[in-house]
């Protein structure tokens, strides 16, 4: 087996050499490594036998700690300095965790990505490398400019927040960007669409952003979806111009329709209407028939 | 003569002690030397020699026909068996036995559900446990306030009123106990 | 017998349609000479017609290993006494050829020994001892020891302290990837001390137990051996044959563990159930959400 003919034998192939003239492996002479299940030495009584880490004698050993900041009379530190408040609404924010240009391009790179279709956050999260928590008010990810210059993919991307250069990095590519919102129950959707089609839930319909995003998500220079797409084409001009790259024309690639491609400002899953609900193991989709329902759910 | 006398004192099992001998001419101080020895007698009787010797050799060339490791186990009432479990072999080929451990890597090599990808899990089909202790670890405490979490939505009340009640002191005591008597691992370094 | 037989091969469901077909079969085997016309003779005839040796040569590898060179086995068959063998199989190295990991093992062996047991072991409290609520003798005067109940700790047939409260549940979950890589050394182990044998299918031509054992004894296959296959529901002259002894088992493919392959001497599978290994390790070696299924375990996760 193993140890035919003139090879080196080294690592698993070595052991399992070795292991051809060792007795039968069985549950009689299993071991560990030494010192794997060592126990520690059992204490007597309830506090273990001992004074229990506590000292001798004093304060230390009845344990009588003073308050918590105490400083036995003087004006305490923590009243001494004024406060800062940083952090202050921080749990009103919303947070979008990154993911760097770099990582999108290795994700294209190991075939995690498929580029020939759209982008968007149901596809960054089914590469199983980013976990989204929109309870802990995570409202999507935002794109940042590591590894700009080494990027190199032509893509139709959908991200909820993207700086200038980032913008600049995906259009000198021949690529599109959009920056998006949603609300957490569609993210709770989109980061598990097979965990929320198998709960019955008819697609929820994609909320308008708060009034603190709007701006953002109506300026064409954000390249927002609310944004007017005229104004977006001259923004793009513009930036290709700031930055000195020319702009592929769009309108002879041949991956024109894919690059086209945009959501609703109600949809969230590219192909399927707010309202549906989404049978995977009949492969059947039902659409809402009773007019006030789809009433609601018209864009 | 010097080896003889030698070797009659080694024969007598002691060790002997020359003084120095300075000199050839001095012939006569060697000889008081060889006949006023320093003694020394070494004699060491440690019990362990003698139990590693064995027992003392008595009636040579007998042999004890009888049993020679003492008397048997007996007890005061001479009616009663002794309090000694009877030898009984275990079968490790019992159906129990031969197969202990099926199903345990169900979630690797079962198949798994074509949409969800998900697979049994090991710790649900542990059916040899109640189903309110399966999968579960925790202190005293917490194991019995799982248990009046499952029981109390059953007849267990109505049905066991006595341990129902006794369930609901013990979890009282080890409340008050761990509430009031001990230090939570926040305090543990404080 | 039938009952029997239904709980060793493994589900309630195969059981059910073993009982179903059980006894007719049984019935038709006591009247070979009668039907014999009619019988398909492969089942009863020792002779077996097989096509030109070796069936089988050659076998694909999922996910082809770039670096470890795939190990070779023997496919034999069951259907004579003597061993015949019918080709040979490449295994794929990440399974069958990874490194024995003796405490991996030792911690799976561990784990499947602790994670069911529950001890239920009980002493009673100086509380819950019965009596013990009239002070036994007055405080002072008898000359005697101070008590105030006959059920403190410190008596006999008083309360015990720090005593084992029942139930005390001994469950953990080793990792996933521990118990991955706890089958596949120990798939390794067996099969680089060849204890793992490879058959074409479990089928034998007689329900005999003594067929079976001269079978095993023939081609020194270990006291003890344990058959696997991919299907729950086992060929009935293999369960008939090996029910009347304990240290013959049949498993299906997802009743397989590391305790069961460490407890019996040999380990034979079919090439179905080699299959379905390799599948499913492979599997999880290469899975995308491999982080996720690796997660720890949570009680409320299924």
């Amino acid at each position: 087996m193993a140890g035919a003919g003139n090879r080196v034998l080294a690592g698993a192939d070595r052991a399992l050499d070795l292991l051809r003239s060792l007795p039968r492996l069985s549950l009689g002479n299993l071991k560990s490594n030494p010192k794997a299940f060592q126990q520690s030495k059992r204490g007597r009584g309830r506090y273990g036998g001992n004074k229990h880490g506590a000292g001798n004698k004093g304060s230390g050993q009845r344990q009588n700690f003073m308050r918590l900041g105490y400083e036995t009379g003087n004006n305490p530190f923590y009243l001494r300095v004024p406060k800062e408040p940083y952090y202050k609404g921080h749990h009103l924010r919303r947070e979008y965790p990154p993911i760097s240009l770099l990582q999108l391009q290795t994700l294209i790179d190991t075939g995690r990505l498929d580029t020939s279709k759209p982008v968007d956050l149901v596809a960054l999260c089914n590469t199983k490398i980013f976990l989204l928590s929109p309870i802990e008010k995570q409202f999507g990810f935002q794109l940042t400019d590591e590894g700009l210059d080494k990027f190199k993919g032509k893509v139709n991307i959908e991200v909820q927040h993207a700086s200038e250069q980032v913008i600049a990095a995906i259009e000198r590519n021949g690529g599109v960007i959009t920056t998006a919102f949603y609300d957490p129950p569609s993210l709770l959707a989109m980061r598990d669409p097979i965990k929320f089609f198998a709960s019955g839930i008819p697609i929820p319909k994609r909320q308008m952003p708060p009034e603190d995003a709007i701006e953002y998500y109506t300026d064409p220079k954000n390249r927002g979806y609310l944004a007017d797409p005229d104004l977006i084409a001259l923004e793009r001009f513009k930036l290709a111009q700031k930055y000195g790259y020319e702009l592929p024309d769009l309108k002879k690639d041949p991956e024109l329709a894919m690059l086209l491609e945009r959501k609703d400002p109600r949809q969230i899953f590219f192909g399927l209407s707010p309202g549906w609900v989404i049978n995977m193991k009949d492969k059947k989709i039902f659409e809402p028939d009773d007019e006030k329902l789809q009433e609601y759910y018209k864009s | 003569m010097t080896s003889l006398i030698g070797s009659m004192i080694s024969s007598l099992g002691v060790a002997l002690k020359y003084r120095s001998l300075i000199g050839t001419a001095n012939q006569a101080s060697k000889v008081v030397a060889l006949f006023s020895p320093e003694w020394t007698t070494v004699r060491f009787r440690y019990h362990a020699d003698k139990v590693a010797k064995g027992p003392v050799q008595r009636r040579y060339g007998y042999e004890e026909k009888l049993f020679r490791g003492g008397l048997l186990p007996r007890t005061a009432y001479p009616d009663k068996p002794l309090p000694m479990p009877v030898y009984r072999p275990k079968n490790s080929w019992n159906e129990k036995r031969a197969l202990f451990g099926q199903n345990d890597y169900i979630d690797i090599l079962g198949p798994s559900n074509e949409i969800s990808k998900k697979t049994l899990h090991p710790a649900q089909l542990l059916y040899n446990v109640p189903s309110w202790l399966r999968g579960v670890k925790g202190n005293e405490y917490q194991i019995l306030l799982r248990k009046r979490k499952f029981l109390q939505q059953k007849n267990f009340p109505l049905s066991s009123p006595t341990k129902w009640a006794t369930l609901n002191v013990r979890i009282k005591k080890l409340y008050k106990y761990l509430n009031t008597k001990t230090k939570s691992p926040f305090w543990k370094h404080a | 017998m039938a009952v029997k037989i239904i709980n060793k091969t493994v589900t309630d469901f195969s059981l059910r349609v073993t009982r179903c077909f059980f006894v007719p079969t049984k019935t038709i085997h006591s009247n070979v000479a009668l039907f014999q016309d009619n019988l398909d003779t492969s089942l009863t005839s020792i002779e077996v017609n097989r096509s030109p040796l070796p069936i089988i040569s050659s076998r694909k590898l999922a996910f082809p290993p770039k670096f470890k060179v795939p190990r070779q086995v023997w496919v034999s068959n069951m259907d004579t006494v003597e061993e015949e063998k019918l080709g040979l199989i490449d295994l794929h190295p990440e399974v069958f050829a990874d490194r024995p990991r003796m405490d991996i093992i030792h911690e799976n062996v561990r784990w499947q020994q602790l994670y069911r047991h529950v001890s239920y072991a009980h002493t009673k409290m100086r509380y819950e001892v019965r009596g013990g609520g009239r002070k036994p003798r007055p405080q002072k005067g008898s000359g005697r020891s101070r008590h105030g109940s006959i059920r403190s700790p410190i008596w006999v047939g008083g309360g015990i302290v720090h005593g084992p409260r029942s139930p005390t549940s001994y469950f953990y979950m080793l990792g996933f990837n521990a118990r991955l890589n706890g089958l596949r050394s120990t798939l390794s182990a067996k099969l680089a001390q060849d204890d793992l044998q490879v058959v074409d299918s479990l089928d034998i031509p007689t329900d005999d137990p003594k067929y079976l054992e001269t079978l095993i004894e023939e081609r020194g296959w270990g006291p003890s051996v344990l058959f696997v296959d991919d299907n729950d529901i086992m060929p009935l002259n293999i369960t008939a044959a090996s029910d009347g002894f304990g240290h013959f088992n049949l498993m299906p493919v997802y009743g397989l563990n590391v305790y069961s392959m460490l407890k019996h001497s040999t380990l034979v599978l079919t090439l179905a159930a080699v299959e379905r290994i390799e599948e499913r390790i492979l599997f999880h070696l290469n899975r995308n959400d491999a982080a996720q299924a690796a997660s720890k375990y949570r009680l409320d996760n299924f």
